[in-house]
């Protein structure tokens, strides 16, 4: 008993004295028993044994089976393109050991992982060769549900791979775009694929995404958000320190930015890394706006924020507490106001930035027809209701709400996500300690985010480490004239952005 | 990917010498000078300046002498560790007992406006914590939540100008240092506020050629000095020497002049912005105590030795409960840390010339 108790008082006070770095010996457990099985024709079938959807095509005088889900590929080329040449040959063999279209697989492994992933497996003498007839299942390219904007391109990446990836290609066309692909996910095997920039993106950050990928141990992976919170800095965090978009032109700026690009199958939306703190206040807009119109925008953004973190905490600190605050002729339209409220500030402010929260997620649940009921139902329950029972002063809905805005002002719906649940603790601090209190959250926010870093680079990235020149492009949206230089916090081989002289 | 040892870099350096010098000192320089010097004793933040200056130069000697070693690591070269560890422990006491006071302090003045019924400790162990949180993570880290510190309160200095209608020349008088007190103890006092710069002396090892140290520490006090002469002029102008005298906070009654069309008695409000000053200033100067701990007892993790200095401090400060009580040991304490700013760049100039001598008899 003593011992245990005195080995784990020494893990706690003392630093380790050897570190082997276990995560390098993370090995996936790979070897299960079929992958040292040759790939022949009726083992593959065990292994897809109740498997209704596989079809299995038997041609017993050329000696030919074929072996697919007929849902995952394209049967059309299959039937109409491969398979004749085939079947009329005298030994299908030769067209199949000479033409590229046909690989020779030669564990059952891989053969199963062809099948899964939309191959066509076709067997002769025993011996098996993959190609490649995908057609997975999915929606068209559509609008940007999540970030629309007014000016410029609205396609937006759907769950295809495959359809991203020619996105992308299509507005990078430079064959130093490269991609690279894993696949993460114990069981689902989900492809990812690593795309990056080769001379402009930095080696480091790119092989150290790539382990961190590579480490990944999970059963399945359904979402670039999911995959970010396994390969991420500080996990336990609140604020996303990846970005992740739906748009490919913001995706093709990252890429050409220097920055590293993650994309998962089955998911639309596609990380950048590394990230900082203000990127995520930046939307593609301000690029397609006239210079000073960008920079007024990232301003009002910047002020939201400040707004929706502290509108309500303030509100719930100066009538708890510091009344003085207040100017002579706003203090009786403030007394007026909270005369028949019954309860005190916190209460009364937690009450209604609850009811808030309650309406965004039911309307971000329903359908839009419904959504639209709720809004009304909830501006009518919020905005008249409340007061004239009493339950609320007008003050504070006008705080709450404007602070409810302004938290959908900021981009990225995840930080701003982030910002709303910490507003929840700011103004518990408010109601608590007044002022203080308010400012110990907010420099408690500060020492956490200052300790944040995006795959090993400062999350505060301009403003510490302080790089004045990268402030023209994240506080400010400069003319592209003088945006000659890529962000510092990309580290990019090619720190040039453009010469343009002008 | 190993984590890169950042080092600090020039501005961050200058910065955080900005921000351990901004401590609670600030609210209450003016009436200091007013105090002691009487009539233009803002003038005495110019001559005190240029005394921590001659400072500096002995660090900047320490500095290049030691070719980027750790000034432990000097003092461990010519002198025993039985000799060195009760130095050590004394200054991690003086250290850590600077930067809880520091809290203590500013925790008791906001009782002043606010929450007077509330026991003080309770704040003090909020901002003990929120100091815990930001000095485990390192110093680098501090710098840079400093840097975002100080974007968050440089502002505030500018806000005295709002009071440039009401500035008047002839509250300044003609006469220099008249009707002020007891001159030596004002210059203490006066220094005190300054006190910080000479935390520079443990970074030696965490800047490289690049970061131009002394020259940044240097850029960051000068910075220190501006906005004091700028507020003593601005508050001389104002209220002049003999209201000085009486205004405990001259600072916060200046912020409180200030009235905006929704919101006025804003001092209140800029008094919690002036917790980020402080908690630089308190963190550094744990960050120093741990330092110097560390040597004594390297294996133990920095976190343990910085939560028993952190602890232990908060023990010790719930002793002097008033405010008056906790001004007269934060002077004490400052004399002592004045004499060690001075005398320990002297005595490792000395050893360094003594290792050097060593060395070349043997080359």
């Amino acid at each position: 008993m003593m011992g245990i108790l005195t080995s784990m008082l020494r893990k706690v006070l003392f630093n380790p004295l050897n570190e082997t770095n276990k995560d390098q010996d993370h090995n996936h457990n790979e070897d299960k028993p079929e992958q040292n099985a040759s790939a022949d024709l009726q083992h593959i079938l065990d292994q897809f044994k109740r498997s209704a959807d596989l079809i299995h095509h038997r041609y017993p005088r050329e000696g030919l089976d074929v072996i697919y889900f007929s849902h995952m590929i394209n049967e059309d080329k299959l039937q109409r393109d491969l398979l004749p040449p085939l079947l009329a040959a005298p030994a299908a063999d030769i067209i199949l050991n000479e033409q590229s279209q046909f690989q020779q697989v030669q564990n059952a492994k891989d053969c199963v992982t062809g099948i899964l992933s939309g191959n066509a497996a076709i067997f002769y003498n025993n011996v098996a060769y993959l190609a490649d007839v995908t057609l997975p299942a999915s929606r068209s390219v559509e609008e940007s549900e999540s970030e629309s904007i007014i000016n410029g391109p609205h396609e937006a990446f759907n769950e295809n791979a495959l359809t991203n990836l020619s996105l992308i290609r299509k507005r990078v066309r430079s064959s130093h775009l490269k991609v690279i692909h894993l696949s993460v996910g114990e069981i689902s095997k989900t492809d990812c694929y690593v795309l990056y920039m080769e001379d402009i993106a930095n080696e480091d950050y790119l092989s150290e995404l790539i382990r961190r990928i590579k480490n990944v141990e999970i059963d399945a992976i359904h979402d670039t958000n999911m995959l970010l919170q396994c390969i991420d800095d500080n996990p336990y965090s609140m604020f996303p320190q990846y970005m992740t978009t739906e748009r490919p032109d913001t995706i093709a700026s990252k890429l050409v930015s220097g920055k590293i690009v993650c994309l998962v199958d089955g998911s639309p939306s596609l990380l950048s890394a590394p990230s900082s703190f203000f990127e995520f206040f930046a939307s593609a807009d301000d690029y397609y706006q006239r210079w000073a119109i960008g920079t007024a925008t990232l301003f009002l953004r910047f002020m939201a924020l400040v707004i929706t973190v502290t509108f309500t905490a303030l509100y719930v600190s100066i009538t708890s507490f510091h009344y003085e605050m207040i100017p002579e002729n706003l203090i009786l339209t403030l007394t007026t106001s909270r005369s028949r409220v019954p309860f005190p500030p916190i209460i009364e402010a937690l009450l209604m930035e609850t009811t808030i929260e309650l309406l965004r997620e039911a309307g971000a649940r329903l359908p839009t027809k419904i959504g639209q009921t709720i809004g009304i139902v909830g501006g009518i329950v919020i905005g008249q209701a409340a007061v004239q029972a009493g339950l609320t002063s007008n003050v504070l809905i006008i705080s709450v709400a404007s602070s409810a805005i302004a938290s959908f002002v900021i981009p990225s719906y995840i930080m701003s996500a982030a910002f709303r649940l910490f507003r929840f603790g700011l103004i518990c601090l408010a109601g608590l300690w007044g002022n203080l209190g308010l400012v110990i959250g907010i420099a408690y926010m500060v020492i956490h985010l200052s300790g944040l870093t995006s795959l090993g680079s400062s999350y505060l990235t301009p403003v510490a480490p302080f790089q004045p020149y990268d402030w023209r492009d994240v506080f400010f949206r400069f003319p592209f004239r003088l945006l000659n230089r890529r962000p510092t916090q990309n580290r990019a081989q090619n720190k040039t952005r453009q010469k343009m002289k002008r | 990917m190993t984590k890169l040892k950042e080092k600090l870099s020039f501005f961050h350096v200058m910065i955080l010498t900005y921000m351990i010098q901004t401590g609670v000192v600030v609210f209450s320089i003016t009436h200091l000078e007013a105090l002691h010097f009487g009539t233009n004793g803002w003038l005495m933040a110019l001559f005190t300046s240029l005394v921590v200056l001659v400072n500096l130069m002995l660090i900047a000697i320490v500095h290049r002498m030691s070719n980027g070693r750790s000034i432990f690591e000097i003092l461990e070269k010519s002198i025993p560790k039985f000799i060195l560890f009760p130095i050590y422990l004394g200054l991690a006491a003086l250290w850590s007992m600077i930067g809880c006071l520091v809290a203590k302090e500013y925790v008791l003045i906001f009782q002043m406006y606010a929450f007077p019924t509330t026991s003080p400790m309770v704040f003090k162990v909020a901002i003990d914590i929120l100091a815990f949180l930001l000095v485990i993570k390192g110093v680098y880290n501090i710098s840079k939540a400093s840097t975002v510190f100080f974007f968050s309160t440089i502002w505030m200095n500018l806000l005295v100008f709002k009071a440039l209608d009401d500035i008047k020349l002839e509250r300044l008088t003609t006469f220099l240092f008249k009707e002020g007190g007891d001159m030596f103890t004002g210059f203490l006092n006066i220094y005190i506020a300054y006190i910080g710069y000479e935390l520079s002396l443990l970074l030696f090892p965490y800047v490289n050629k690049k970061t131009k140290l002394m020259k940044a520490v240097m850029y960051g006090h000068l910075i220190r000095t501006f906005f004091y002469l700028m507020l003593g002029i601005v508050s001389y102008g104002i209220a002049g020497h003999n209201l000085l005298k009486k205004m405990l906070f001259p600072l916060l009654d200046l912020l409180a002049y200030i009235k905006l069309p929704f919101i006025e008695r804003v001092e209140n409000l800029f008094y919690g912005f002036f917790l980020f000053t402080t908690l630089i200033t308190l963190v550094m100067y744990y960050w120093a105590a741990g330092e110097s701990t560390l040597r004594i007892f390297p294996k133990l993790k920095s976190s343990v030795h910085y939560f028993v200095i952190i602890l232990c401090s908060l023990i010790v400060s719930t002793v002097p409960v008033a405010l008056d009580q906790v001004l007269r040991v934060l002077y004490l304490l400052g004399c002592a840390q004045i004499v060690i700013a001075f005398l320990l760049p002297v005595i490792l100039i000395l050893l360094l010339l003594i290792q050097r001598r060593k060395v070349v008899k043997h080359g």
